[in-house]
């Protein structure tokens, strides 16, 4: 993999590639597709154990959510030690986690997501209103509609609940910033 | 989503109980460094029945504060009706 523009892009696409695979779940991204579209002249065999180790170097950077200091000393250490890295292949590694970590670290935080996330959210106050089956009429009232639901599936129907003028003030959260 | 269409006020539960906590996802499997906080929330609500259930979620600290910033706009809209 010699040290040219050509073979830079190739490496970005892969980790592109790569990234998209591991991350953010996109199917199909198998090695044979991206040997032949981004290194149709390396042999499959040849592909393989490359294609094995930039996943790798791209997961421990990942999974480390590593700064750029620890960047910088990880890619060293790789560009130093047998079977390593080229420096160039260093430079395009962390030109590529610099401009996309922020992006999978996002996926990451998702894939930890395992329960009912909040999808949406609409509200409105009515001022009067008055159910056919009560007489009594609530005044004022919000009506809140939350639809609820974990990614990847059809929400439930949306869980509408209203809330009268005392009611909102069980929620009354603290001053200050939020993280 | 913009407002629902005349939703008889029998179709919705009335919120009973909510409560929050907030949470530091430290590690997972997939990211060892994960450092990820966040707002999990449990609704009680009670349908018209009385029947009492429960509702609970999670939201990312950006989705809490505009959740929380709804909420305070509903609260100033109901104080001047």
């Amino acid at each position: 993999m010699a040290g040219d523009l050509e073979s830079s892009k190739a490496l970005s696409g892969l980790l592109s590639g790569l990234a998209q695979d591991a991350f953010h779940g996109h199917p199909g991204i198998t090695e044979e597709l991206l040997r032949s579209q981004l290194y149709p002249e390396v042999p499959p065999e040849e592909f393989r154990p490359f294609l094995a180790k930039m996943r790798g170097i791209l997961k421990s950077i990942a999974s480390a959510d590593m700064d750029f200091n620890q960047l910088e000393a990880f890619l060293t250490a790789q560009t130093k030690k047998q079977g390593g890295i080229a420096s160039d292949q260093a430079a395009v590694i962390s030109k590529f986690w610099k401009s996309h970590k922020t992006k999978i670290r996002e996926s990451l935080m998702n894939q930890s997501r395992w329960d009912s996330g909040l999808r949406g959210l609409s509200w409105r106050v009515d001022g009067k209103s008055q159910s056919r089956h009560s007489a009594q009429i609530h005044t004022p009232v919000a009506i809140v509609e939350l639809e609820i639901g974990k990614s990847g599936q059809v929400s439930k129907s949306p869980v509408r609940m209203y809330c009268s003028y005392p009611t909102l003030h069980i929620g009354k959260l603290g001053h200050g910033k939020v993280m | 989503m913009e407002g629902s269409s005349e939703p008889l006020l029998d179709a919705k539960s009335k919120l009973l109980d909510f409560q929050w906590k907030l949470g530091m996802a430290v590690s997972s499997d997939s990211c060892r460094s994960l450092k990820y906080p966040y707002v999990a929330v449990m609704l009680k609500v009670a349908d018209d029945s009385g029947q009492v259930k429960k509702k609970s979620f999670e939201m990312t600290i950006p989705q809490f504060q505009n959740f929380y910033r709804q909420f305070k706009e509903i609260a100033a809209v109901i104080e001047t009706v």
